[in-house]
């Protein structure tokens, strides 16, 4: 066989291979990039693969980072942009300072290292990974207070040109540099231009894919052109590429554009090709000897951040935010760390610094423990930490087909899953959204006319024309409906949000003072707590906490009654731990 | 450490005779109509007053908390004191469930006017007693009305102690 041929069998071999670990894993529930990184390890180790090329890596790495940080965006509704841009924006900034700062102390402290080599540590450590963070918050059935999650979702796509612009810094710190104005400068070129052109950038390729006339699939081809280029000229200038694709991903996401959904699904094929293949490569990459040479100063670096750092660093940005406690709590335990410390640990290298290797190993080591700790612990936390909100029904099978005319409706042919409400209740009795029309539906390989349907089979597939938020709405009634998960976190009653707040307070006993009885309780919750409503966020009243239990955009339609909101978190985390224990048994 | 629901016992608020093993309703409202009926022989309050107190509450919002579980409450001028009424339904009925899913295991709760804190933690109790699915299997398993009632007040025995 020849050489290159021989490589492309490898790699085939270990795509596929990647694929089939990971279909294994979910069995056991071990985070997928964890399989992958296992996987790049062993085969380094058994196959001798001698892969050392950090150049490579680094290019390999750069454009992975890039084409996942776009795909984030993509997905990122505005919504949930909105709920959580300003603490996001004052955790990934301040946050991975204090975080970088509190790690660095550690590391002097109990490693003896220098201030600017602790720093260094502390920098590369400090991002969480979008990743990681994507992939782990949309494991099937976990669904988290969507405040929670959105705010997770947007730092992770915006803290990593914080953690480049700080590694860049310490190295020029390690190598003897100064600290002045240039580097403040600096530091506004990576932030104001990364957004800059982000968003312009976006604008300018969502109306070239919509001005341009291409074949189908050259659309998709051309968004990735675009992240590519935007990428590549942020980062010539000096400015944070990663930033600008995230936000560039973002407004593409959130405009009408052409072929939206084989751009979508081509971009999201593309971001899983490149985890795996980031998290394989870099699994090739670290030596195991450096590992466990390493192991130990990982392992105190890797528990004063998930132990110190980050809990510091989120309670000091969120605590003027309204998060309660248990919220804190969780997005501090879910700093998950992945592909981007591992490749800021490349910086070192490629700049020369002496015992580069080891800041990569430790970075390797951080995310490896990380992932193990926190990545395999993320439903557990949640369910303990009662933010976890009542899983929607699974979607249902869902084919969008694109209309070759310009307007807000979609097309889409969903297929009626068994168990599912339209399983249950037929055509006749489903509570379809206004702007839904039923066009056709396909019986057994039969046309059949819909107004002659009076019950619907699993199996079923119907054509229907909507608003995207109506046919998102059709999913759910198509999908599998989700039986036996308690509506933990939403409290232990709900009432609609129309119910006048006096009698809800004399049902159940509590005070409001210096509030109009009249007013509606959904009202009353969605005023006091303004920007900062969304579901599952609570406020107390008198003896009771009112929750936000379903919105209608910024309108509070149910709210939920917890009628013991006294008890002291130690109380909770104890029954938690009993109920977990009692499952376990 | 003691917990807080020391204070209302399930014992408290639950009589023996106030414990159905297989009601039969074939309906929401037909589930309510019968244990207003059988809350007034316990009380002696009006069956229709009860009722109408019940159907005002579901009014505001489902209290079908999901899991099969409901727990219909409200307050009465003249009760005494806060009182429960537990039914296991011979056939789920749709409820209106927070989560869709037909309901089996009923507690009825009524409190006096003036009962604030004491109504508030016989809610409580009950609602975090039912939360718990491997009870609420046993509950679902038990053979006469006696087990049940042995179910409810012991797990609160056990919780207390």
């Amino acid at each position: 066989m020849h050489h290159v041929d021989t490589i492309i069998f490898a790699l085939g071999s270990l795509l596929m291979l990647a694929i089939l670990a990971g279909r294994a894993s979910s069995r056991v529930g071990a985070p997928l990039l964890l399989v992958f990184l296992a996987l790049g390890i062993a085969v380094d180790k058994l196959a001798n693969f001698q892969f050392n090329d950090y150049r490579l890596a680094s290019l390999v790495g750069s454009i992975a980072i890039a084409v996942i940080l776009f795909d984030g965006g993509l997905r990122t509704p505005r919504a949930v942009f909105k709920v959580a841009r300003w603490p996001a924006l004052v955790l990934s900034t301040i946050g991975v300072l204090i975080t970088a700062g509190v790690t660095c102390v550690v590391a002097r402290w109990l490693l003896g290292v220098g201030w600017a080599q602790g720093f260094l540590i502390g920098s590369i450590v400090a991002s969480t990974d979008a990743a990681a963070v994507f992939l782990l918050l949309h494991q099937r059935g976990l669904r988290l207070r969507p405040r929670v999650s959105a705010l997770l979702e947007v730092e992770s796509g915006l803290n990593d040109p914080m953690a480049v612009f700080l590694t860049l810094l310490s190295i020029h710190a390690v190598q003897g540099a100064g600290f002045g104005w240039a580097q403040l400068g600096q530091f506004a070129l990576e932030m104001g231009g990364g957004g800059i052109i982000g968003i312009a950038g976006g604008f300018a390729l969502s109306a070239l894919i919509n001005r341009l006339e291409l074949s189908a699939g050259l659309y998709p081809i051309l968004a990735l052109a675009g992240t590519l280029f935007i990428f590549g000229a942020t980062q010539t200038i000096g400015a944070s590429g990663f930033l600008a694709v995230y936000l560039a991903g973002f407004i593409i996401g959130n405009r009408r554009v052409k072929a939206r959904q084989i751009i979508e699904r081509f971009h999201d094929g593309l971001a899983w090709l490149s985890q795996i293949s980031l998290f394989l490569m870099l699994g090739v990459l670290v030596s195991p000897d450096t590992l466990v040479r390493v192991a130990l100063p990982a392992l105190v670096v890797a528990v004063a951040l998930i132990l110190v750092a980050r809990p510091l660093a989120v309670t000091l940005c969120l605590s003027f935010f309204g998060f309660a406690w248990n919220e804190r709590l969780f997005i501090s335990w879910v700093g998950l760390r992945g592909a981007v410390p591992i490749f800021l640990g490349l910086l070192p290298v490629l700049s020369g610094l002496p015992g580069a290797e080891t800041y990569f190993g430790i970075a390797f080591a951080v995310v490896l423990l990380s992932l193990l700790a926190q990545g395999w612990t993320i439903g557990p936390a949640a369910r303990l930490l009662d933010v976890e909100i009542p899983a929607d029904p699974e979607p249902a099978s869902r084919a969008d087909i694109d209309l070759p005319v310009d307007g807000p409706q979609q097309l889409a042919m969903l297929t009626v899953s068994p168990d599912s409400e339209a399983a249950v209740r037929g055509l006749g009795r489903l509570v379809v959204p206004e702007s839904v029309r039923v066009l056709a539906m396909i019986r057994e390989g039969h046309p059949v006319a819909p107004e002659e349907v009076r019950v619907l089979y699993p199996g079923d597939a119907v054509l229907v024309l909507g608003e995207p938020a109506a046919l998102t709405v059709m999913e759910r009634l198509f999908g599998r409906r989700d039986h036996g998960r308690r509506a933990a976190g939403l409290g232990d009653f709900q009432v609609k949000g129309d119910t006048p707040l006096a009698t809800v307070a004399g049902l159940y006993g509590f005070e409001a003072p210096g509030v109009d009885g009249d007013i509606a309780i959904g009202e009353h919750l969605g005023r006091r707590l303004g920007r900062r409503a969304s579901v599952g966020v609570r406020l107390k009243v008198g003896e009771v906490a009112l929750i936000v239990a379903a919105m209608d955009e910024a309108r509070v339609t149910e709210v939920g009654i917890d009628l013991t909101p006294n008890e002291r978190p130690w109380t909770r985390l104890r029954q938690g731990l009993k109920g977990l224990r009692k499952r376990t048994a | 450490m003691p917990s807080q629901f020391l204070l209302t016992p399930m014992v408290e608020l639950l009589r023996p005779d106030g414990i159905v093993a297989n009601l039969k309703a074939s309906s929401k409202k037909q589930v309510l109509q019968e244990m207003a009926k059988r809350a007034a022989d316990l009380t002696g309050q009006h069956e229709r007053a009860i009722f109408d107190v019940l159907l005002e509450r579901e009014r505001l919002g489902t209290t079908g908390v999901g899991r099969g579980i409901a727990i219909p409450h409200g307050k009465l001028p003249a009760l005494p004191k806060v009182c429960a009424l537990f039914a296991r339904l011979d056939r789920p009925v749709d409820f209106d469930s927070i989560d869709e899913q037909p309901v089996d295991l009923i507690c009825l709760l009524l409190a006096p006017e003036s009962a604030g804190a004491d109504h508030l933690k016989a809610l409580a109790l009950v609602s975090r007693m039912l939360r718990n699915p491997l009870f609420c299997e046993k509950l679902r398993g038990a053979d006469t009305a006696d087990a049940i009632y042995a179910l409810l007040t012991h797990t609160e025995a056990s919780n207390a102690a």
